[in-house]
């Protein structure tokens, strides 16, 4: 049993005995202390997708999946394809199917993922919570702080915007938390 | 379980229930007759109204309640589990009836221990309330399931736009849709009854009737006093907005409802007790404690007033449809999410206005919800008066050229049939 506040990308939930995997999960304050997640959904079984809301406190069935550690082989357009790291079984996902982790995916990227099967099938793939990415770009020190409470905008390889320390620069290699959509959390240490 | 007459299923006392509402109904607004004339055919709303503090929630859905019997001829049962709240805006009412008619509205005690009750063809449970599991199971047990509503807070921010009408499939297999009313065309609009605004007008631009229900109440004013009603929480900034009403040019009348602020009146005046009918003077400010009146009487104060400051939701939409410069009292909630509503808000209410007048009217309403100083916010606030006037107007007529929450939510029923 998950709560709609626990729903996140990669769950699957049952509804009216059918699988529905979530892809994008937004949690929102609605009012007087409630809150709500809004939820992109896709059918396991059909492929239908659609739009939901749950209360925060919403008690849903969610099914139990399997996971296996996967690594990044290879981008081909839209197609991501992940190798299990201990057999070497090569899986396939849409770009759509992995929505929430796309802006940390890129070519190259050697982080062992969790790879989520229903009934043998892949169908997300979860990050690790931290990851390590090198700044394509970003402006140089506007104030010179030092404190990491200043932040600015910067840009990793694949385009994916984020906000960073004002002393972090180009070619740095920067922590990211993957957890609510991916956030800033350090300087890698070298 | 019991079920609704006239629906194909056995006969019960629940048709029959909604009669006298439906007649009261053709009575009071002969409009409506035509609605009657197939009045087994006619639709039975439930709301399930769950008190969790104040006066917003019974608020929200008695004004629901009695717009959707006046103006759409539904069979309504407003279910509320604090009938002593629902008592301090319906005072006709009685705190211990496990059901009484009021307005034509089927107002049902909502009791601890549920008992068995047909189940109606709509369903809205106000403020993500849980309802009984004995009635959702009813749910799950009709032919048909009824159209299942979650009527949820009312917020400017944009994310509102993208969740209004979104399904919530359960896992037992019904569909609860989300619900929200709010500013603009792609969410469900806001309360307001077919005749308020003509009713409001004719009171605003007839003295007589004005002053006749001021009277009514107590209240003469001195003669060109600025005529300012007070609702709100616990609020720090009266102290500091006070003294500024107190020192100013213009003789100040303010008129405050019982309620949470009234300690904080109570301590700037220094006064060991007030209560109902008290009036104080402090300079030009003249200070006037008003009984807990009925929804229609407060929307005939707003209306009166020169200026409304209100809390909450619901007389919140109500400072709106009096046209009147206001100042919202936003609800506190946790790791401070109510500032970024405060600020949707203004971001939408302000576009129209000048830079200066928007910069006034922005500082003060932080001022007020983020205790700071309003001495100096209300004199800035003063330099735009009768700009702020003319705006409350337009946005008054903008948000009336929407759809209204009722018939918004009547139609969301039709389509889904």
């Amino acid at each position: 049993m998950k709560t709609g506040k626990e729903l996140k990308p990669g769950t699957v939930i049952r509804i009216d005995n059918d699988p529905w995997l979530v892809q994008k999960a937004e949690f929102t304050k609605s009012g007087r202390n409630s809150a709500i997640m809004k939820t992109k959904l896709k059918n396991l079984l059909t492929g239908y997708k659609t739009e939901t809301v749950y209360s925060a406190d919403d008690k849903l069935d969610d099914v139990i999946l399997d996971r296996k550690e996967a690594t990044l082989s290879f981008i081909n357009g839209d197609t991501y394809t992940f190798m299990d790291t201990t057999d070497y079984t090569m899986y396939e996902l849409n770009a759509e199917d992995i929505e929430a982790v796309l802006p940390f995916i890129e070519e190259g990227m050697t982080d062992v993922c969790e790879a989520v099967f229903f009934e043998e099938r892949l169908v997300s793939v979860d990050l690790p919570t931290t990851i390590v990415r090198k700044v394509a770009y970003t402006e140089g020190s506007a104030r010179g702080d030092t404190s990491g409470k200043v932040m600015k905008p910067a840009k990793l390889s694949n385009g994916t915007e984020l906000s960073v320390a004002d002393f972090i620069e180009i070619d740095d290699m920067i922590e990211i938390d993957t957890r609510d959509g991916g956030s800033y959390k350090g300087r890698a240490k070298s | 379980m019991a079920s609704w007459p006239g629906q194909g299923l056995p006969l019960s006392h629940g048709r029959m229930d909604f009669l006298p509402a439906m007649l009261l109904s053709a009575m009071i607004y002969p409009d409506n007759r035509r609605f009657f004339q197939g009045a087994a055919m006619k639709a039975h709303w439930d709301i399930f109204c769950c008190v969790v503090d104040n006066y917003g929630d019974i608020g929200v859905t008695w004004r629901l309640a009695r717009q959707l019997v006046a103006e759409q001829g539904l069979a309504v049962r407003l279910w509320v589990d604090d009938l002593k709240a629902f008592v301090r805006i319906c005072p006709e009412a009685q705190t211990d009836a496990a059901q009484q008619w009021q307005q034509g509205v089927d107002v049902r005690q909502w009791p601890t221990q549920w008992q068995d009750t047909a189940v109606a063809d709509v369903v809205i449970g106000a403020f993500a309330c849980q309802l009984p599991p004995a009635y959702v199971q009813g749910m799950l047990e009709q032919p048909r399931a009824p159209l299942w509503l979650n009527l949820d807070y009312l917020s400017a921010e944009d994310w509102v736009e993208g969740c209004h009408g979104l399904p919530s499939p359960q896992p037992n297999g019904l569909r609860k849709v989300f619900f929200f009313p709010g500013f603009t065309p792609k969410t469900g609009g806001l309360l307001r009854e077919a005749d308020l605004l003509s009713r409001r007008d004719a009171l605003q631009s007839d003295p007589a009737v004005r002053n006749g229900f001021l009277q009514g109440l107590g209240i003469v004013p001195e003669h060109n006093a600025r005529l300012i009603s007070l609702f709100a929480y616990e609020n720090p900034g009266v102290a500091s907005w006070l003294d500024a009403l107190a020192g100013d040019s213009r003789a100040n009348h303010l008129l405050v409802p019982e309620g949470r602020v009234l300690g904080d009146v109570k301590d700037w005046l220094g006064e060991q007790v007030l209560t109902v009918g008290s009036i104080a003077r402090r300079g030009a400010l003249t200070v006037q404690i008003l009984p807990f009146v009925s929804q229609d009487d407060y929307d005939r104060l707003l209306w009166c007033c020169d200026f409304n400051a209100v809390r909450g939701e619901d007389s919140f939409v109500r400072a709106q449809w009096a046209a009147r410069p206001l100042l919202w009292h936003i609800y506190v909630q946790e790791e401070y999410a109510h500032w970024e509503k405060l600020e949707a808000f203004l971001d939408l209410y302000v576009q129209g206005l000048s830079a200066p007048a928007a910069a006034a009217l922005v500082q003060l309403w932080r001022g007020w919800n983020m205790d700071n100083d309003m001495g100096q916010a209300w004199q800035q606030l003063l330099a735009h008066w009768d700009e702020l006037d003319c705006h409350a107007h337009r946005w008054s007529a903008v948000q009336a050229a929407q759809p209204d929450l009722a018939t918004a939510l009547v139609q969301f029923y039709r389509n889904w049939l």
